[in-house]
């Protein structure tokens, strides 16, 4: 059992610098996700807490002990790999086996040699054999106790992956992208094997991804990452449904969200000709926002004269339950598009199938209420600005 | 155009199935058991011709010409060898001396393997050159520097110090056969075993030294071979007879004034007899362990 503190953690290979000053507060029995793209630092950053890479400056504390001297073995932390990092040579039974049987080893069993006599002695004693039946049964892994990790697939090799860091008990899970190499089916079922392993044991998880869909289903907060600056630190609801900046509103949300540049006249911002009631937050005078709507709060019909924004139908994404429609704002409007919006398309998400076909004329009405808002400068959200989105500048939850 | 023809369909398992690329027969199989055959007769007829001559009267060998088959009555004889010189005290001191090069190289290849491999340290470069650059100088240039070292320091005259100089010989290509084997070892089972518990001479000797076991093997046949065929050395430091390695032993028998070519040849064959036993020993490991499963895919 661990709370886990970061005071101001930063790293630097050389000159670059990969994490900037990065403080949190995870209690006991979080599931935390660091999301980012490669190279955010978020594997960085896990492996600062394992204890495997050392931080350039900053504290870990567990507890209130500062463990930024302790090896991994003393901070009693699980660490799930990408790769797995199975023990090609033994089989599945002493890979679970493994830890268990190096927590009896006193000094002198180190020796080589007796090192592996003892892991052999210790590993079938009694009791390790029990838990890992126990364990091995849990993860659906008896009937392949006797094998070897080349003999197994991908979600099963991860299995034993996970029940090697179950067995200890540790009092913490560290999961660096443990489902990156799986097929899409597996990681789905493997994602619920994770989430149901934290109920169970109700221990702390860090889990880093770069997979929103997994940051969305198993975090209990999300701290999302880039260029080792985080950008914003909240749970999984609240960053979908306030991004601290544009780069969370465009980094979670698939299509992401729409960004348009909309005029604002006597604090009442417009998007070619329609008008959004400004948040009562929201202190505006003259000039542009980034307006934000999610592709869900846009509806597109084929009434060409009702209310709302005038296009053309680029292109329909039919994904079964949902169609996802590229909409051409009218050039007429001078809607200015996002500098990143692919394609300069406005995207809209609609329950079931269309019947609109690409080429044609449409309106798309936005869901004026559901906007978000954000400076043209920094980015930042303008509703939740000064509450949570401040880089660094790190709430705990709850 | 030509039309590709489908690739038949096979009930083995795909392992099993031979690649061949098409437009590129591979021989057919006789032609290939005639070639095993020219390839074995070519590496097998001297050892088979050691026998021989072994096997032949003294008259044979230099009146008349040489018998193409063996003379097995005479494999009594031996024995009469065997008697006039302490060979079987020379091929003990021989295992001993390849055996303790085997051994000490192979520890030593390992560690400085490992590190090599897996540290950061001021001068690895040139560490690594300098082993390498060892193996260009002879050993006859060497031996010299060596011999009065080794009077000075009272190594001379024992199997100790021919070991120590051995070593010194063979470490070199070990330690980089086993900076490769480890430099291919996935550095996250390392990681795992370290969170699991283990220090790092844990890691090696649990972990690591299982996963380049045919590695080592590889390296332990170079070793043994090196240390088994060694003369020079040998010849050089050690004095007293009861001492010798098989190696020297042997090329006690070519006298000045006459050679018994057939108790040369009898006793070159118990010679190649211990080598052969341990290259097989090893050999099964090399195979076996270049099948073990891997980390990924």
């Amino acid at each position: 059992m661990a709370k886990l503190s970061l005071r101001n953690i930063s790293k630097r290979f050389g000159d670059t610098q990969v994490i900037h000053d990065f403080s949190a507060e995870v209690d006991n029995g979080e599931f935390l996700v660091l999301l980012g793209a490669s190279g955010s630092g978020k594997s960085t950053l896990l492996r600062i807490i394992a204890g495997l890479t050392d931080a350039s400056a900053g504290d870990v504390i567990f507890d209130n002990l500062r463990v930024n001297r302790q090896s991994p073995r003393e901070r009693d932390i699980a660490f799930v790999f990408q790769s797995y990092a199975l023990y090609p040579h033994l089989t599945v039974r002493e890979n679970i086996a493994f830890p268990l049987a190096l927590d009896k080893f006193k000094g002198w069993h180190h020796i080589p040699g007796v090192s592996t006599i003892a892991r052999r002695v210790f590993g079938s004693s009694k009791d390790i054999v029990k838990q890992v039946a126990s364990v091995s049964s849990m993860l659906e892994l008896d009937e392949y106790a006797n094998r070897k990790p080349g003999g197994l697939s991908g979600g099963q090799r991860q299995r034993v992956a996970l029940a090697r860091a179950l067995i200890r008990n540790p009092s913490m899970f560290l999961l660096d992208e443990p489902l990156s190499n799986l097929d899409a089916k597996l990681r789905a079922e493997l994602r619920g094997e994770i989430v149901r392993l934290h109920r169970l044991t109700g221990k702390t998880f860090v889990y880093v991804t770069h997979d929103q869909v997994e940051a969305m289903t198993m975090a209990t907060q999300i701290v999302i990452l880039h260029n080792g600056i985080v950008q914003q630190h909240a749970t999984p609801q609240e960053i979908y449904v306030r991004p601290a900046n544009t780069y969370v509103a465009r980094f979670i949300g698939s299509p992401p969200m729409n960004l348009m540049t909309a005029d604002v006249t006597d604090g009442q911002p417009a998007l070619g000709g329609l008008r959004f009631p400004a948040p009562e937050q929201l202190r505006l005078g003259n000039g542009t926002v980034t307006l934000g709507l999610r592709p869900e709060h846009l509806t597109v019909s084929a009434d060409v004269d009702g209310p709302g924004l005038a296009g053309t139908v680029r292109r329909i994404e039919d994904l079964g339950a949902d169609t996802l429609i590229g909409v051409q704002p009218d050039p007429a409007l001078g809607l200015n598009m996002w500098e990143l919006n692919q394609d300069d398309l406005l995207w809209i998400r609609q329950t079931g199938q269309t019947r609109l076909m690409a080429g044609d004329p449409c309106t798309v009405s936005p869901e004026a209420r559901m906007a978000s808002y954000f400076d043209s400068d920094t980015g930042l959200n303008l509703v939740s600005a000064g509450k949570d989105s401040d880089a660094g500048m790190l709430p705990t939850r709850g | 155009m030509t039309t590709q023809e489908a690739p038949p369909i096979t009930q083995s398992a795909p392992h099993k199935r031979r690649l061949k690329a098409p437009g590129n027969r591979s021989f057919s199989k006789p032609a290939r058991y005639v070639m095993l055959a020219a390839l074995v007769l070519f590496s097998g007829f001297p050892l088979y011709w050691m026998l021989n001559t072994a096997l032949s009267e003294d008259s044979e060998l230099y009146g008349q010409a040489q018998g193409w088959w063996p003379h097995w009555e005479r494999l009594a004889d031996f024995g009469d060898l065997i008697g006039s010189v302490p060979i079987f005290k020379w091929l003990t001191n021989s295992v001993v001396i390849a055996g303790g090069t085997t051994l000490l190289s192979l520890i030593f290849a390992v560690l400085a393997g490992y590190a090599l491999s897996r540290f950061k340290f001021y001068g690895k470069g040139a560490a690594g050159f300098l082993l390498f650059a060892t193996q260009m100088l002879p050993e006859a240039l060497l031996v010299v520097p060596i011999y009065a070292l080794f009077a000075s320091l009272g190594l001379l005259n024992g199997m100790g110090g021919l070991i120590l100089a051995n070593v010194a010989f063979t470490m070199p290509v070990s330690v980089w056969i086993i900076k490769g084997a480890i430099d291919a070892i996935p550095y996250e089972i390392e990681e795992a075993a370290a969170v699991d518990g283990c220090p790092r001479v844990t890691i090696l000797s649990l972990v690591l030294t299982p996963l380049i076991l045919p590695s080592i093997a590889a390296a332990a046949v170079i070793n043994f071979f090196d240390g088994w065929n060694e003369f020079l050395l040998a010849k050089t430091f050690i004095a007293e007879r009861d001492l010798w390695p098989a190696s020297v032993g042997l090329a006690s028998f070519i006298g000045q004034y006459l050679t018994s070519l057939n108790s040369v040849m009898a006793a070159a064959l118990l010679f190649t007899l211990p080598a052969l036993i341990f290259f097989l020993l090893v050999q099964r490991r090399i195979v076996s362990g270049l099948t073990a499963g891997s980390v990924k895919g």
